[in-house]
């Protein structure tokens, strides 16, 4: 693993620039887009350089950021425009090398290794910029290092449109000198829990005994103080992220709910947007898990597993409102989320069957009869029962950190496994 | 209330009542054990409300005097408490008297306990069991019969039924059935003087296996009887009573096939075994598959494959294969648990298809039948 070049590419305010590219007239002005305040989703997603000049950022209510910026543009999120400038983002990626590991809907490492033997690296990278810039007409900040979690850094450093480098040699630099929460894989919790051992920069994390930092942070606190000098081995792995772990959707509702009825009706269409988006995967799983938040911010999770593993609505739908009726102690729901997890491809899915439902369990028994004699006599494989073309949902990506967006990738990328 | 009892046959007997004492009682004075002495000896009961189990200390057996009553009453002690000061007193020799109130002293050589029992008339009493639908099998056999069946019985709360062993009678002949709706084991035994008027009970698995904790492997007679609500086991020094199950099981008969297209004649033991060694590369999460396959040459095939584990497979020779050729996929605890209950021996397996119910018998007869539903794989 001698001399990697890795390329992480961050797209500036992605869905910002996104909505300028699809209106100009918005090109320069401040926006930002949030979700509906009526619905309580009043939140800024993402905002314009021109918005944060006046300090709007993320995660404020529109309210708040009509304050600071009277002359706000505020946009509804338009997933759909997102997922197809991502999608054209990948493929030029793709031009360059396969070795593309999408991190998010606007966010990707590449490994430029190999192309480095006949081109310089600077020169090829400039070029990516200035290709997503002329060609996609959205701007982006690259870094550039030997590591995943150098070039991360390093994309950081200059925004918007930033080629920033960032070599082993320059850590003690630009590095140490930072507070430590400043260090990507460190948060608050991370950096309070430093903070009671006396680190308070990156330096300090870099040089601080091995025993102690493990005793306060176990194997985490020795992967950050690796990365704090630098080191990181993780390749870049265009498959990772089709490792889908699990997958759920949560809705805050429009006021905080007490009648059961209206509750029955979200938890059946979240289970019907998870039952979706399960299906666009072609995967089942065997947990399901719910979540409540109420009115004063108490968080529930409750789960339950079963023996075989479910896709469709109906069956998470029971399962989840099961749950809900046996946990919900009456007071008012101002969130919900449904999420179905250990999942496995649909093709390695087993029924255990039940002596009850038998008849219902196989109905189709006469079909698969006939498709292994025929087997028999041409052979495996001879014959397949039909092949499902991979179902488009209308329900994917509604969050940057959703990686349904990539599902489009799949298609094209992975060919359609034997049912 | 006074009395001297041998230490070690204190404890044994505290050791079978203690099976019914439950932490989690909603109903306090369960905590505890009730201790009955008259002049014939001693009774102890220990109950969970579900079951109830009672032993007797004779105050003399076979010409030893076992216990010296010098007066006669009854006391409830905190089961848990009383059960460990007797497993840790210093002599064999203990004695008990309850004297102001229900205070209770407790001595064994220079040692001297003083418990606050509780008031032994507030304790729930035995479960009325008329004696007329009574009917009665050795200890072994009984113990054997619960070893076959309760282990398929349901563990999840779903179908309370289904939680319990169905006992019914019909035509001098006791069948007992458990299943979990993905397998069911069936046992049947011929027994003389059977009562007609029962039709069906149904006792929850794990009484049965509490029951069969405390039976010993002798061919003494156990006394059955039961009523709407309860089933008694009597030997000759424990009751034990349990509820019954509420709800209609469901009739399985009709649910096992009558006609099969493959037959397979093999030895159990080498087959749990292959079973068992397929099995370590079974995904639970994945029903614990495994692949049978008949092959040519009284040959049958074991395999199991994870894409991300690895896969095996083993033949092994049959000692007969008739009908059609196989290929089926079962969970390996089922199996196995089913082939364990078989014991051993050489074993018939019956399938009628790929996604149809297979049994297992001995070949001598279907005394014990034991029935799988495959796993579908797609």
């Amino acid at each position: 693993m001698a001399g990697r070049v890795i390329v992480h590419i961050d797209m500036n305010c992605f869905y910002a620039s996104v909505e300028q590219v699809f209106d100009p007239s918005l090109k320069g002005k401040p926006i930002a887009i949030a979700g509906n305040p009526k619905e309580r989703r009043g939140i800024i997603i993402t905002c314009s350089y021109e918005a944060r000049a006046f300090g709007v950022k993320t995660t404020m209510t529109v309210h708040e950021a009509k304050k600071l910026c009277p002359q706000l543009f505020i946009l509804p999120p338009n997933f759909e425009r997102y997922r197809h400038a991502s999608k054209q983002f990948f493929q030029l990626l793709r031009e360059y090398t396969e070795l593309v590991e999408p991190v998010s809907i606007d966010e990707s490492y590449i490994d430029i290794s190999d192309l480095c033997t006949n081109r310089h690296a600077m020169e090829i990278v400039k070029e990516i910029q200035q290709r997503i810039y002329s060609e996609l007409l959205l701007p982006c900040s690259l870094g550039v290092a030997p590591n995943k979690f150098l070039a991360k850094t390093a994309s950081d450093m200059k925004k918007p449109m930033g080629i920033t480098v960032l070599r082993k040699r320059d850590i003690a630099e630009k590095l140490w000198p930072l507070p430590v929460i400043a260090m990507h894989g460190v948060g608050k919790k991370t950096a309070n829990k430093l903070a009671t051992i006396g680190i308070t920069t990156i330096e300090q994390l870099a040089k601080v005994e091995e025993h102690k930092i493990r005793q306060l942070l176990g194997i985490n606190g020795e992967r950050l103080k690796a990365r704090a000098n630098g080191q990181d081995n993780r390749q870049v792995d265009p498959d990772s992220i089709y490792d889908t772990k699990s997958v759920g959707n949560s809705t805050t509702l429009p006021r905080d709910e007490t009648d059961y009825k209206a509750l029955q009706m979200i938890m059946k269409q979240l289970s019907a947007k998870v039952a979706e988006r399960l299906k666009a995967k072609r995967l089942a799983g065997t947990t399901v898990t719910i979540y409540i938040r109420d009115a004063d911010w108490h968080n529930q999770t409750r789960s339950k597993s079963v023996k075989n593993a479910i896709a469709n609505e109906t069956e998470i739908f029971e399962i989840a409102w099961a749950l809900f009726m046996k946990h919900w102690d009456e007071s008012p729901v101002r969130l919900l989320g449904v999420t179905v997890s250990n999942v496995t491809d649909q093709q390695h899915v087993t029924q255990q069957l039940g002596l009850f439902d038998l008849e219902e369990q196989i109905k189709d028994e006469p079909i698969v009869e006939l498709m292994q004699q025929l087997e028999r006599k041409f052979g495996k494989g001879a014959v397949k029962r039909g092949l499902t073309a991979p179902v488009q949902g209308k329900y994917q990506a509604n969050t940057s950190f959703s990686k349904d967006f990539l599902d489009d990738f799949d298609v094209i990328q992975r060919k359609s496994p034997p049912l | 209330m006074k009395f001297d009892i041998m230490r070690d046959r204190l404890l044994a007997g505290l050791n079978d009542v203690m099976k019914a004492v439950s932490s989690k009682t909603t109903i306090p004075i369960l905590t505890g054990i009730k201790i009955d002495v008259t002049h014939e000896g001693l009774h102890l009961t220990g109950s969970d409300a579900d079951i109830t189990i009672q032993t007797f200390i004779p105050v003399e057996e076979n010409g030893e005097q076992l216990i010296n009553v010098s007066a006669t009453g009854s006391i409830v002690l905190q089961a848990r408490m009383f059960n460990e000061i007797v497993r840790k007193l210093p002599t064999n020799d203990v004695e008990i008297e309850v004297s102001a109130g229900f205070a209770t002293n407790i001595r064994s050589g220079k040692s001297e306990f003083h418990l606050i029992g509780l008031d032994a008339s507030e304790y729930p009493l035995l479960p009325e069991v008329a004696a007329d639908r009574q009917f009665s099998m050795p200890a072994d056999l009984l113990k054997s019969v619960i070893r076959e069946t309760v282990f398929a019985v349901a563990t999840s709360e779903s179908r309370p039924v289904l939680t319990g062993v169905n006992w019914k009678i019909l035509d001098n002949e006791l069948i007992c059935v458990a299943t979990d709706s993905h397998r069911l084991a069936r046992r049947k035994i011929q027994l003389e003087q059977l009562p007609a008027e029962i039709n069906s009970v149904v006792i929850p698995g794990k009484s049965l296996n509490e029951l069969n904790k405390i039976l010993e492997d002798t061919t003494d007679l156990v006394q059955i009887a039961l009523t709407n609500y309860h089933v008694l086991f009597k030997t000759d020094d424990v009751l034990f009573f349990s509820r019954l199950l509420e709800g209609n099981y469901p009739d399985t008969s009709r649910l096992i096939p009558e006609e099969y297209k493959t037959n397979v004649t093999i030895n159990g033991k080498a087959l749990l075994q292959a079973i068992d060694r397929a099995s370590l590369l079974a995904r639970e999460d994945r029903n614990n598959v495994v692949r049978f396959e008949t092959l040519e040459n009284n040959t049958v095939e074991i395999s199991s494959n994870s894409p991300e584990i690895g896969k095996v497979e083993e033949q092994i020779s049959v000692e007969n294969l008739e009908g059609e050729a196989l290929k089926i996929s079962f969970s390996a605890k089922y199996m196995m648990e089913a082939l364990r209950a078989i014991d051993g021996q050489d074993v018939i397996i019956q399938f009628t298809g790929t996604m149809r119910p297979f049994i297992l018998r001995s070949i001598h007869d279907d005394a014990i039948l034991q029935l799988i539903l495959p796993v579908r794989t797609y």
